[in-house]
């Protein structure tokens, strides 16, 4: 959306208070598996935030979940009459109805929580979608499957080759097309080690859970959960093992004690 | 000692070293680390037509990219960073992280994909330091790389136009040199009292949009606003660039009232944020012909900021 209509939502968006029946889209998860690594992580991220923030959403599987999109990217939410994707733009339209998780920090540590956003968003995101679509193997054996599963031939395969060639030709802007798998499992190792020190041993990256605490978790916990074609990735995330607890520990908190 | 060490990279203007950012990292690191580098500018020669500057060549290998440049500065022992300790080496990659995603798309548009700009610094600086018939295709080449790189990255699909993410992408490197100030305060470099890789960094995105003579930038403007970040550049240059240079720059007098300015620097970024605001809406309102005349006229909060704007 340009500058003024986001301006423009967000003072329509102060005038209501959170309804009852905001839905979260993404595409089918469950039976017909869809869904891939980085769509599932940034999903889940969203949802962890909303749920730190204590606001109702209700998780709605469509296939073409991403064309819905008004910017092509999953997940969005449709709150009232109005349509936000990303958790960005998410977290400044809570911010607009007063729901506000870093309100606490001072501006010094809000910088340092968007600069480790970033590396999440820049480094684990962007490693997520190389491996997904960019390495033969598991492109062959398990993207391409999931991502047509809802269509018939040959739609599913020409959508798959689509995407492929949308993500290849990123890769190759952000300077990411010449690496091998191995150099982005070795970027994917920097960034946990980065994020692993900067928690240390306390329970939340800052004093109180906060977006940043979305975000990581709903990357490194995919990561954790999901099967890919090797456990390289899994192994290297594993290896620090405060960030496994911070995983548990924030789903514990927030997933198992809602589920009845 | 390590074999010797050349860096190609593009040529210097305008009071700095090299006007290229990624050349200006790498610059900027080996005189923080020490290290000696005979640069050789590819300026007139052939060499402008491949891309994947900067580029170290040292004994055999070749390294291009600055991160990768810098890691084999490092191996060769060639540290600033060694004092660093792990949380500050952690930070260090997430501000880099925040100034390729925030700052680096506004740059790019700013000097290559603004016709202003384009056509009346970067284009007439690039051709002239390309030997013909280059000069013909290597600025075009240039810009339209950073124009797919700005697309790509940024741009919502399937409608991939440069008009509707220009507002984001200035308002995201507003931002992000706003949080780059508050990072900074009013202390001479990022971490403790010598320069890191951080600082090379921020030295190498931030220079040239401040020393640059652009016609028309707000992102320059909301920069001069930015007083610790143009002092820290200019020291920086002063520092350790200024043998090159014959004509250093005056230090400013310290600033007395340091609590008062760091208030009114925050003013100033709110007002400037708003106007910047009020003027995209103008902006989008003229625009639009057709557009319905209900619940159009801004809040009242917005418009009292109006009045206060100085005009």
């Amino acid at each position: 959306m340009s500058l003024a209509a986001e301006a423009f939502v967000s003072q329509m968006a102060a005038a209501e208070p959170w309804p009852e029946n905001a839905t979260l889209y993404q595409p089918l998860k469950g039976e017909e598996d869809q869904i891939l690594l980085s769509d599932s992580a940034s999903s889940l991220a969203v949802q962890t935030y909303l749920r730190m923030c204590g606001l109702p959403v209700q998780v709605v599987c469509r296939p073409n979940a991403e064309y819905m999109s008004p910017s092509g990217k999953i997940p969005f939410i449709h709150v009232g009459n109005q349509v936000v994707s990303e958790l960005g733009p998410i977290v400044q339209f809570s911010k607009a109805k007063g729901h506000s998780l870093s309100d606490g920090l001072d501006d010094v540590q809000r910088a340092e929580m968007k600069a480790y956003m970033e590396l999440v968003n820049n480094m684990l995101l962007t490693a997520e979608l190389f491996i997904q679509w960019c390495d033969e193997a598991t492109v062959s054996q398990i993207t391409r499957h999931r991502y047509g599963t809802p269509y018939s031939w040959p739609l599913n395969l020409i959508l798959a080759y689509q995407k492929q060639w949308e993500v290849r030709r990123k890769m190759n802007a952000v300077g990411w097309g010449g690496k091998t798998v191995d150099q982005v499992y070795e970027d994917v190792s920097q960034c946990c080690q980065a994020l692993s020190q900067r928690l240390g041993t306390q329970p939340y990256f800052f004093k109180i859970p906060t977006e940043l605490d979305a975000l990581v978790f709903g990357h490194l916990f995919t990561i954790l959960t999901t099967q890919l074609t090797n456990t390289e990735l899994l192994e290297r995330v594993r290896s620090y093992s405060n960030l496994l607890s911070f995983c548990r520990r924030i789903e514990q908190t927030y997933f198992e004690s809602k589920d009845s | 000692m390590a074999a010797a060490m050349e860096l190609r990279c593009w040529g210097a203007d305008w009071g700095l070293p090299s006007v290229h950012t990624d050349s200006l990292v790498v610059l900027a690191y080996s005189r923080f680390s020490g290290a000696k580098l005979t640069v050789s500018h590819i300026d007139w020669t052939w060499k402008t037509l491949t891309g994947g500057l900067p580029e170290l060549l040292c004994g055999d290998s070749i390294v291009q990219e600055p991160t990768q440049i810098l890691s084999f500065m490092r191996k060769q022992r060639f540290n600033a960073d060694y004092e660093l300790t792990a949380r500050q080496g952690a930070d260090t990659m997430a501000y880099i992280a925040l100034l390729e995603e925030k700052l680096r798309p506004a740059l790019l548009h700013t000097f290559w994909v603004d016709t202003e700009n384009y056509t009346s610094l970067t284009r007439p600086w690039f051709a002239s330091r390309s030997p013909f018939p280059l000069n013909f295709i290597v600025p075009s080449r240039l810009a339209g790389m950073a124009l797919s790189r700005i697309l790509l990255t940024k741009g919502e699909a399937p409608l991939h136009r440069i008009s509707e993410i220009e507002g984001k992408i200035y308002s995201d490197a507003k931002e992000c040199l706003n949080l780059l100030s508050y990072r900074l305060g009013t202390a001479n470099h990022f971490f403790g009292n010598s320069p890191t890789s951080l600082d090379a960094f921020v030295f190498g995105f931030v220079a040239p949009l401040h020393r640059a003579s652009l016609p028309s930038s707000h992102l320059q403007s909301h920069l001069k606003q930015l007083e610790n970040l143009t002092h820290f550049c200019d020291n920086i240059l002063e520092v350790y660039f200024s043998s090159d240079h014959p004509c250093p720059l005056p230090l400013p007098p310290p600033a007395v009232q340091e609590s008062m300015d760091a208030n009114l620097q925050k003013l100033t970024q709110l007002v400037n944020k708003e106007s910047n605001l009020i003027e995209k809406m103008d902006d989008n309102l003229r625009s639009s012909p057709q557009h319905k005349p209900h619940r159009l006229d801004p809040k009242p909060s917005l418009s009292s900021a109006n009045s206060s704007t100085p005009a």
